[in-house]
């Protein structure tokens, strides 16, 4: 599905990760993860065909994206990015009518049955179709998200692109979105969003994609991608890992003390 | 919101038709409707035909792509304090027109000059702005806005080397605005470009709508987000030319009448340039006609009007949104 080969990206010629690889299936969920500034958000462009990588290539569905028509991109990646920018009272309806867009001529005003029905079904899957006709601006963080979730599903975009969808949210709403995620992966969606929280990566995500310092640290299951020895690399400071009586898998900092 | 659309439609309608009734002869209503449908029906159907209506039509095509050229311009740069001047176009179109008549270049060409000059200043201001194979937003406001600036610098030069000559108050009724002595042919030269800005306008509704989201969101739905900039900054450089080159520089409608729209129908775009253009239109024939009755047989510039009407409006409009989140 998404296949990255020798991908260098770099920031105004600053090179953040060289040469990284890696092969994503359909319907797995990946997180990726690494400090601050390493290239998470850079990564996930060059996957969405926004920002083309230094060198290397990123195809999914064998199709560069940075190759195609922002549109035809927007048929096949849906890019959840951060940007909360608001001149203008929209109503719910109206952010997640925006995912039609690809699916007209750029100058086609008309909204069709098939919209209408992927709206609504997009609302639905995130349990929103009671908030319609709310202005969104009325909303919370988390509902928020779920609008823009919903946005990226209207898009019926095979691929699911989310750069820190469970940032400034408290844990349970953090928690249905990553069910609402979850459920996307099991229609056979692939999902790739950048994280923070290690725990909630290693309880979510199929793989591990682990960012270090220019290169690519790990991209395995979360138990061998979590090490003690990984982490230390990622983020510079010791952790242990545990497995929970309940099969989980658990990081924990060492204390400072 | 048709219903409204339709609402403000009629208004535009009833506005136009009530300008027609004033004038230096009194003509009543059924007069008026009997004209337009005989245009050949004596001394009335020419003082319809020949004087009122080409000035009522000028009015409300002035009005109409002033207001879409605004509407365009805030939603494309997110900012509701943009007006379509600044795209240079008419600092552009004043300094050749200004230059033109010091030099004693014909009146009958200076609509052409004013319409070339204020395209090619749109044509410079988007090159300071450009960039990557886009616009960038604060380079398009600070590119339009400094250029606008030097212009009307020079413009004021060239207006105190000009004082004494016959020039003089021509060039000031034209920086003031005013639609007097415009006819059919004025028209005929700039309704063309006018119709390409209003295509382009209504082409970019999609992409509008999308940008209300922000670029990298317009993006990520499938918007050529660089496509979409390049056809509305053209379509709302030919518009403002046009309005420009048919009444001189007519303030405030590019930029209030998208914020009273706004208010009327939402931020829909497909609405939003629609009810633009009525409401446009509407104001500004409203506006021309009490230009010309008020002190009349003397006319009181329109763009002069305008802003008298238009900066406490304005002001009062957007003190009062301000506001409303503390109350």
């Amino acid at each position: 599905m998404i296949r990255a080969r020798d991908v260098t990206l770099s920031v105004d010629s600053k090179v953040l990760v060289r040469d990284v690889a890696f092969d994503v299936e359909a319907g797995e969920i990946i997180a990726v993860l690494g400090r601050n500034g390493v290239g998470k958000t850079t990564l996930l462009r060059a996957i969405a065909g926004v920002r083309a990588p230094k060198s290397g290539s990123v195809t999914i569905g064998g199709r560069d994206m940075a190759k195609i028509s922002p549109a035809q991109r927007a048929r096949t990646v849906a890019h959840v990015a951060g940007d909360d920018l608001f001149l203008d009272r929209l109503t719910v309806r109206d952010v997640v009518s925006m995912g039609r867009y690809p699916h007209h001529e750029w100058w086609q005003w008309r909204e069709e049955p098939r919209d209408r029905t992927s709206i609504d079904a997009a609302l639905q899957a995130v349990h929103m179709q009671a908030f319609a006709e709310r202005r969104f601006d009325t909303l919370s963080s988390g509902e928020r998200q779920r609008i823009w979730l919903a946005l990226a599903l209207a898009q019926e975009a095979r691929v699911l692109l989310l750069d820190e969808p469970t940032s400034h949210l408290d844990i349970g709403v953090a928690r249905e979105i990553l069910r609402l995620l979850r459920a996307q992966a099991r229609e056979d969606r692939t999902v790739v969003c950048v994280l923070h929280d290690v725990n909630e990566a290693a309880e979510f995500a199929d793989k591990i994609l682990l960012l270090g310092s220019q290169r690519l640290l790990a991209f395995d299951v979360p138990e061998r991608a979590l090490t003690p020895a990984l982490l230390q690399q990622a983020y510079g400071i010791d952790m242990e890992c545990l497995r929970t009586e309940d099969g989980g898998f658990r990081v924990f900092p060492v204390s400072l003390r | 919101m048709p219903a409204r659309a339709a609402g403000v439609l009629c208004a535009c309608v009833a506005a136009m038709f009530g300008s027609l009734l004033v004038g230096g002869t009194a003509i009543a209503p059924q007069q008026i409707v009997h004209a337009l449908l005989h245009p050949n029906a004596g001394e009335i159907g020419t003082i319809v035909w020949q004087l009122r209506l080409p000035r009522v039509v000028i009015g409300a095509v002035v009005g109409a792509a002033l207001a879409i050229a605004g509407a365009l311009l805030q939603g494309m740069l997110r900012n509701p304090l943009v007006d379509p001047f600044l795209t240079g176009v008419s600092a552009g179109a004043a300094v050749a027109i200004v230059a033109g008549m010091a030099l004693g270049i014909s009146l009958a060409v200076v609509p052409a000059l004013g319409f070339g000059a204020g395209l090619g200043t749109a044509l410079l201001v988007a090159a300071l702005a450009r960039r990557g194979a886009g616009i960038d937003a604060t380079r398009l406001i600070l590119a339009g806005v400094s250029l606008s600036s030097l212009f009307s610098a020079i413009i004021a030069l060239l207006l105190t080397r000009l004082q004494s000559t016959d020039a003089a108050p021509a060039i000031v009724g034209w920086l003031a605005g005013s639609l007097a002595g415009r006819g059919w042919n004025d028209l005929t030269f700039a309704s063309p470009y006018a119709f390409a800005g209003f295509v382009l306008a209504m082409l970019s509704v999609p992409a509008l709508n999308a940008l209300r989201l922000g670029d990298v969101r317009a993006s990520s739905v499938g918007v050529d987000v660089s496509r979409a900039q390049w056809i509305i900054l053209a379509s709302a450089s030919l518009l403002t030319a046009s309005a420009v080159t048919l009444s001189g520089t007519v303030g405030f409608v590019g930029l209030i009448v998208p914020h009273i729209a706004r208010r009327i129908v939402g931020s829909d775009a497909r609405y939003v340039l629609v009810v633009s253009m009525l409401l446009g239109a509407t104001l500004t024939v409203l506006a021309d006609a009490f230009c010309r009755s008020i002190l009349a047989p003397t006319e009181i510039p329109i763009g002069v009007l305008l802003a008298f009407i238009g900066v406490p409006l304005f002001l009062f409009m957007y003190l009062r949104e301000e506001r409303a989140p503390a109350t």
